[in-house]
């Protein structure tokens, strides 16, 4: 009997060990380990001083080698810029390595970065503009310079500053939106719709010609949390700026706000008018559908557009939008790769290199611009890419119909919250939990709504 | 005798030195990182700062209220029984009928046993494309209307993993019951025979009976292994469509690390052990019990 419960204690040990990722598990593990225990409350920059001397020696700038670390956090059309970031650091940094780990953002990001909390952040962290309001706050990040913030559109600094110091580069950015099939609407003698009415005047002749009026992947959970946001920016964030805040402190919930109510509710529309199969359909499969005229319109952001034109090269298509009730939607502007640092680098001055090169390499600038199909945030760079929606959003940022999303991602952060708002949104579809109870989920949820 | 005591002690040193550095890494890798996991399930960290509020048992009576987790957990009892009955019954019919003599078993055996050897997020992925692409095609090529699209739904999300789930440990737990019936003395099968035993009845009493120490291992690992799922889930369903394909482990990860409750997420790491604990002590207890010695 006492070796049973000697086996038993002994297999509970590795089962929880494995559950905290404490286990041996090198990415999520060491929040629990005893030395970041330790290190957490006292000793996180000695260790990492120790570290950094053992592995590079100097600055660079005396043009000893030096090894920087990156820890990438990265959209679906970022991976393998990292290669190009190498090529045009290796010409004019010669003896600065970059040391890469790269992971989804959506995925193992965040878990990268409580590990590193831990035992010392990487020289660079590059993430999303809404991960400066999560980890500057901390006291993690290091103030960028502003030689190279000069070098960024000034519209790129708003988020990603606090308390009058920027911590993050904003070096491109996405737009979301509805992307729609030009030839199609063309054909058809669709116009861009401005108002909800509109909108479901294309659906329904999508519906009587037997065209799918919207492409969807809802397998990807994710995809459902980023439209959700799209309708709560224009619905929701457009009349009320501050809800976040103000649904923190009790003064509004999803429960009870009509607009918050609609913007979830436009997810059953686009689910009532998309593929039955949406919940087996891939991005990939579904933007191929798109291109291939299965479907008129695609609620979506620009990383669409890195798959739209893998598949046709010709492929014509604009971005609106998503309409709101009041007809006065804006395009949604997400500043997406940021580049931050460490406030604890050792290597400031050839971390310093390294944002010379990423703001001033223009050249680099235009080939990452061209491969991840997206807009630049640095002064007098622009993709040379041919995209076909550049003239619809040069329209509506003429009119000044364009908003930043980090507004609403700020205030109702992702991990923790939008995801599992999309995960109870999609149960609601899949007619697991009425609409009432995804409400009040939201509502439930609201300690996690906030980075602070 | 006290020569016989000194050696017995020099053994015994002997011993203690062997499984010293073992204890060391298990300590600091496993024991320590057991208690934090119970200490912060009493505490408000969100895992990011120093500070580690107490809440009492706060955690522990917040996860009954809890519909996600219940959901959870009910999901993952589901895929467990379903594994444990399915996965035990072909991995022994299979194992059977590669220990009859058939030609070519070698073959047959290196077949079921190679998707084992494949990670399991690679078998997500391929199943997803299996269920979404691949198979769909074969209704429009036998003008056929099976619904293969298991993971798009959640009435038949299960089914659509518990297949792959099967697909990929079958062939692993034939070869434990492989090694477990090549193992049965053939003068068992001789006398049951002489005594006028048929096939099935050879097959339940002499067979089964000397097959239970197998059967513990493949029961209580399989049972243990379907109530960790994971890697399966992340890279096929995603724990969806909404949540029901979401496990206890999935829950952990995502309450713990990307919803930034660590010690929410600890609370419910510490109750899964509990649990795994009974459900191990009870298999291990019921089975040994029936177990026989040839």
């Amino acid at each position: 009997m006492k070796k049973k419960a000697l086996s038993l204690l002994l297999c509970s040990a590795m089962t929880v060990g494995m559950l905290t990722g404490c286990g041996g598990s090198g990415d999520d593990g060491a929040a629990n380990t005893p030395a970041a225990d330790t290190v957490d409350e006292a000793e996180a920059p000695a260790a990492a001083e120790e570290a950094d001397e053992a592995e590079a020696p100097a600055p660079s700038t005396d043009g000893e080698e030096v090894t920087l670390t990156v820890l990438a956090g990265q959209s679906t059309t970022d991976a393998g810029i990292e290669d190009m970031i190498d090529a045009a650091l290796a010409e004019k940094y010669p003896n600065i390595t970059l040391e890469w780990e790269c992971t989804g953002w959506d995925g193992e990001f965040h878990p990268k970065m409580q590990q590193y909390m831990q035992s010392g952040l990487p020289d660079i962290i590059i993430g999303k503009a809404q991960d400066v309001n999560t980890y500057a706050s901390q006291g993690l990040l290091g103030e960028i310079d502003a030689t190279y913030l000069d070098r960024g559109l000034d519209a790129a600094r708003e988020n990603v500053t606090i308390d009058g110091k920027t911590y993050g580069l904003v070096y491109n950015a996405l737009y979301q939106g509805v992307y729609y099939n030009k030839t199609m609407f063309a054909e058809n003698g669709w116009e861009v719709p401005t108002t909800q009415e509109e909108l479901q005047a294309i659906i329904d002749d999508c519906n009587a010609k037997g065209i799918v009026p919207f492409a969807s992947h809802m397998v990807d959970t994710w995809s459902i949390g980023n439209v959700t946001m799209q309708f709560m920016m224009n619905d929701v964030f457009n009349n009320t700026p501050d809800w976040g805040d103000q649904f923190r402190e009790g003064k509004v919930s999803f429960a009870e706000d009509q607009a918050a109510q609609t913007a979830y509710s436009y997810n059953k529309l686009i689910f009532d008018n998309t593929y039955p199969e949406t919940f087996s359909t891939e991005q990939t499969d579904c933007d191929a559908r798109m291109v291939l005229g299965e479907a008129a319109m695609k609620v979506s952001g620009s990383w669409s557009i890195q798959n739209f034109l893998d598949i046709d090269e010709n492929f014509d298509f604009g971005i609106f939008p998503f309409p709101n009730q009041t007809g006065d939607s804006k395009l949604i502007f997400e500043p997406n790769i940021a580049i931050m640092t460490s406030a604890q680098t050792e290597h400031q001055d050839a971390v310093n290199c390294v944002l010379d090169v990423l703001s001033g390499d223009k050249e680099l600038a235009v080939e990452i611009l061209d491969f991840t199909k997206t807009a630049s945030m640095l002064k007098d760079v622009a993709p040379t890419f041919a995209n076909p929606s550049q003239a619809d959003i040069d329209e509506y940022a003429s009119k000044g119909m364009i908003v930043d999303v980090t507004l609403g991602n700020n205030q109702l952060v992702w991990g923790g919250f939008q995801e599992e708002n999309a995960a109870d949104i999609a149960a609601y579809l899949q007619g697991d939990i009425s609409f009432e109870d995804c409400l009040a989920a939201s509502d439930a949820r609201v300690g996690s709504s906030s980075a602070q | 005798m006290n020569k016989k005591k000194t050696m017995q002690d020099k053994m015994n040193r002997q011993y203690f030195l062997l499984i010293v550095p073992g204890m060391v890494i298990f300590t600091i890798g496993v024991i320590l990182p057991l208690l934090l996991a119970l200490r912060y399930s009493f505490t408000s960290w969100d895992g990011m700062t120093v500070e580690k509020e107490s809440v009492g048992i706060s955690n522990y009576i917040n996860l009954w209220k809890d519909a996600n987790f219940r959901q959870a957990w009910w999901f993952t009892i589901k895929f467990t029984i379903a594994n444990t009955i399915v996965q035990n019954v072909f991995a022994l019919l299979f194992a059977v009928a590669l220990d009859s003599g058939i030609k070519a078993q070698k073959v047959y055996r290196t077949i079921l046993f190679i998707p084992c050897l494949v990670s399991a997020v690679i078998v997500g992925f391929v199943w997803l494309k299996l269920y979404s692409n691949v198979l769909p095609e074969l209704n429009e090529i036998f003008g056929t209307n099976i619904n293969f699209l298991l993971f798009g739904d959640g009435k038949t999300v299960l089914r659509g993993l518990v297949i792959a789930n099967n697909w990929q440990w079958i062939g692993y737990w034939m070869l434990i019951y492989l090694a477990g019936l090549q193992s049965v003395p053939s003068d068992l099968y001789e006398a049951a025979k002489v005594d006028g035993a048929s096939a099935v009845q050879r097959f339940f009493n002499v067979t089964i009976p000397m097959l239970a120490p197998a059967i513990t291992i493949c029961v209580v690992g399989i049972t243990t292994g379907s109530l960790k799922v994971y890697d399966l889930l992340v890279s096929s369903t995603g724990g969806g469509p909404g949540r029901a394909s979401t496990s206890v482990i999935q829950m952990i990860y995502a309450t713990a690390i990307s919803g930034r409750q660590y010690g929410y997420g600890s609370a419910m790491s510490v109750t899964l052990v509990v649990i795994l604990l009974m459900v191990a002590m009870i298999q291990v207890k019921g089975l040994k019990s029936k177990e026989v010695q040839s």
